[in-house]
């Protein structure tokens, strides 16, 4: 019989340690989550209005052309009414646009879809009896444009699957209306690549507009633990703790209320049995980890490619500007990395011995940055700046890849 | 934020490259169409397009103004060496020559969208490219071509402009989504040291989760629910801002959380209560009016706690005795009971369970714990923090 023994839960059904690994694989503090989902439309609305100017553009050259070609129509009609078709839509999505921001329901985007084809098909009817699509079609190319200010607020796929109708629509209408030569053919290609590439441009563009949004916002959140304390509880365990503050309080609430009845089934107790291995160790566990690892952990970008060796929690004591050139340094390492993966292990110390009596009011702490897949042709001017931030630097190659190691001298916490 | 205006002028370049060279492409094709160019003008044009494709492929990827400069040059050469002012030239002649003037050295407009001299660039380019398509159309500036040159330049000046003031607006609103992320990340850490310090509150959730985790089995469920009420109106509290505190009526105090120092008393009567309900009868001995600092307090109580529930739990029998005495500089609880007792040296001092929760709760506030027993003889713990 032992005197002392621990509580038991640990041995009930709360397995020690694998409690707060839950869900997928790397959980994100919620407000982290609301702020990515923030970013996604950051800034797109003044994109989307400025492809409505380039659509506005792009139609007054073709109604230009249009009028300018009148008087070789058969039958202008058809084309007159396609103008009228498109400017209507166009107009009634601005509105819609300006009235309700960001918000376009597919079905709107499907009927947008089905007046342009509209607009196309029209078109073409006017230009068919011309024979030359290359020099005569006009409010069909404009419908092209017509899908700019789409690019905000559709997926890219049915953009590309938009633009690759258009284009086949316009090889089919050559096909059949237009004999091709040398006076002809130069113009048609003209139309066609004025038609669909802008379109296919600005998906790709918006993409790369998105994808920058995504990494900067990722960087400046986790910038904010630079300015946290030597140890930090961090985000993620302080709303694990509020959570399992507020299961307790429910499980206590429902049996003082009667509404769970006692003695307590079993899985109602390997509840409270999880509850409490949890609720204990984030109370014993919880103060124990640095800003860096809070950093690499809450980051979408340095989660997934930079690895912590911090044994002796000695990234506590660096001083914040330290911090942010070793966090800035990591960041572009990883981040800069488009093509090729590239992964990041940032160890630090273990702290070096003081060499001199003199200098007992400060520590070295070596620090390395071993790197894969990034050559150093490839590492940016910023990343030098900010290795030198944290301290003394000596750079290196090892198989081919950067190796960065850092003196960086801190105030003795012992002194302090 | 300077890296997202890298970015975006990383994308303009690469936007100025693929516009650039997918024009040139068109353009190529049509000029090296039979009947399009004279044969003898084919090789001097063929080379300047390379020359213009190869300072697009530099646009990609260097900053360095020359590049757009050579190309720009390069394409108005390769414009009049096809179509020299004052000589008749073909219609197809002048439309293969749009997407080069219109289209690729339009591209090249994209990344002139900056500074004074660069803007001055992208005017003469315009101005030149728009003339001499103009001169040599069929029917002058108003002709299909020189007007699809001018749109190409403003598209491409545009779509510059409207993407490079973009970039800027929304990193104004990255960072202060950053900013207020800074103030979040801050609440949220004190909120969770808020929620960690209160260590006696939890101390008696958990006891009562414990009780719960073996089904309550072992003591009455009034008791229980009891104990429940009270635990759920201090988690309650605690949720709602307050930094509460067990207390002997069973009620809640909350306290301010920057109160240092606290009573013993009442806070004794909460654990004696709470051992009450769990079926073991705690009598105390001794002042009950010491003062002590929040932590020092906190540890004590949770040690004695600590110390109750061993003999709630072993000791075999259903009371225990405290007694609390002070002196100057230390403040003594003895905690004994007339229960089965063990033999001190046959059990390891040093088991996790009473280093941890006792040993390591009065070390911290350096305060220290000491315990007496033989088999049969019952048990008593010494446990001494400072004043």
């Amino acid at each position: 019989v032992s005197l002392h023994a621990r509580p038991e839960e640990n041995t009930l059904g709360g397995i020690v340690g694998t409690g707060r690994r839950r869900g997928r694989d790397r959980p994100a503090p919620k407000a982290v989550v609301r702020a990515t989902e923030q970013g996604a439309t950051l800034g797109t609305a003044y994109l989307g209005i400025g492809g409505g100017v380039l659509c506005a553009i792009e139609a007054v050259y073709s109604l230009a052309k249009f009028f300018s070609n009148l008087h070789r129509y058969t039958d202008a009609r058809p084309t007159i009414v396609a103008w009228v078709l498109f400017a209507l839509a166009f107009a009634i999505v601005c509105v819609t646009l300006g009235r309700r921001g960001e918000k376009f329901p597919r079905p709107l985007f499907a009927a947008y879809l089905v007046v342009l084809a509209a607009v196309v098909a029209l078109d073409f009817i006017g230009i068919a009896p011309l024979h030359d699509v290359g020099a005569f079609a006009t409010a069909s190319v404009t419908a092209g444009f017509g899908l700019l200010p789409m690019v905000t607020l559709r997926p890219p796929r049915d953009l590309l699957i938009a633009a690759a109708v258009l284009a086949a629509a316009f090889t089919v209408m050559t096909a059949t209306t237009t004999d091709l030569d040398s006076a002809s053919l130069p113009e048609l290609v003209i139309t066609i690549a004025i038609a669909v590439v802008p379109l296919v441009l600005a998906v790709y563009v918006l993409h790369r507009f998105r994808r920058m949004v995504q990494l900067e916002l990722d960087r400046v959140l986790v910038q904010s633990t630079v300015t946290a304390p030597r140890f930090a509880v961090g985000m993620l365990a302080s709303e694990e703790l509020t959570r399992l503050d507020l299961a307790a309080e429910e499980l206590l609430d429902s049996i003082a209320g009667g509404r769970t009845p006692l003695p307590l089934e079993p899985k109602t107790a390997s509840k409270a049995a999880s509850l409490a291995t949890e609720l204990r160790l984030h109370l014993i566990e919880g103060r124990r980890e640095t800003w860096l690892y809070h950093a690499v952990t809450e980051s979408e970008q340095l989660g997934k490619s930079t690895t912590l060796n911090d044994p002796g929690s000695l990234a506590g004591l660096l001083d914040p500007a330290q911090r942010d050139g070793l966090l800035s340094a990591m960041w572009l390492l990883v981040a800069d990395g488009r093509r090729t993966p590239s992964t990041t292990t940032v160890a630090l110390g273990p702290v070096l011995a003081p060499t001199t009596q003199s200098v007992r009011r400060t520590i070295t702490i070596p620090i390395v940055i071993q790197t894969t897949g990034i050559p150093r042709a490839r590492v940016d001017t910023a990343v030098w700046l900010a290795v030198q931030q944290v301290g003394e630097v000596t750079a290196s190659m090892e198989d081919g890849s950067l190796r960065v190691a850092i003196h960086c001298v801190v105030t003795n916490p012992a002194g302090q | 934020v300077e890296q997202a205006l890298r970015e975006r002028d990383r994308l303009l370049r690469e936007c100025a490259r693929v516009v650039g060279l997918t024009a040139l492409g068109v353009s190529l094709l049509c000029l090296v169409m039979p009947g399009v160019l004279p044969g003898r003008l084919l090789v001097v044009v063929v080379l300047l397009v390379a020359v213009v494709g190869g300072c697009l492929v530099r646009v990609g990827v260097s900053t360095s103004p020359a590049w757009p400069v050579v190309g720009i040059v390069a394409g108005i050469g390769v414009v009049l060496i096809a179509a020299p002012v004052g000589a008749a030239v073909d219609e197809p002649l002048v439309t293969a020559l749009v997407p080069l003037a219109g289209g690729a050295l339009s591209a090249f407009g994209i990344v002139l969208v900056g500074s004074p001299r660069r803007l001055a660039v992208l005017a003469a380019a315009v101005v030149a490219s728009t003339a001499l398509i103009g001169i040599a159309a069929p029917r002058g500036f108003l002709s299909v071509q020189p007007v699809t040159v001018v749109l190409g330049w403003i598209l491409a000046v545009v779509f510059a402009y409207w993407y490079g003031s973009g970039v800027p607006r929304v990193t104004a609103s990255i960072v202060s989504i950053g900013r207020a992320h800074r103030a979040e990340r801050h609440a949220s850490e004190t909120e969770a040291q808020r929620r960690q310090s209160a260590r006696l509150l939890h101390d008696t959730v958990l006891a009562t989760l414990t009780l719960l985790a073996h089904s309550g089995i072992g003591v009455s469920s009034d008791a229980l629910r009891d104990q429940a009420r009270d635990d759920a109106s201090l988690l309650r509290q605690l949720r709602l801002g307050g930094s509460p505190v067990p207390t002997s009526t069973g009620s809640v105090v909350t306290q301010p959380p920057t109160s240092s120092e606290i009573t013993l008393g009442h806070t004794l009567e909460s654990v004696k209560q709470r051992f009450g309900r769990m079926g073991l009868d705690v009598s105390w001995h001794g002042t009950g009016q010491v003062l002590l600092p929040t932590e020092v307090l906190d540890a004590f109580l949770l040690a004695l706690a600590e110390c109750l529930e061993n003999v709630r739990r072993h000791s075999g029998v259903s009371d225990a005795h405290v007694t609390i005495t002070d002196d100057d500089d230390t403040v003594r609880a003895m905690v004994t009971d007339s229960g089965v007792g063990f033999a001190v040296d046959q059990v390891d001092a040093g088991r996790l369970g009473f280093r941890d929760s006792i040993v390591g709760r009065l070390d911290e506030v350096g305060g220290s714990a000491r315990v007496f027993s033989s088999p049969g003889a019952g048990t008593t713990v010494v446990l001494e923090v400072p004043r």
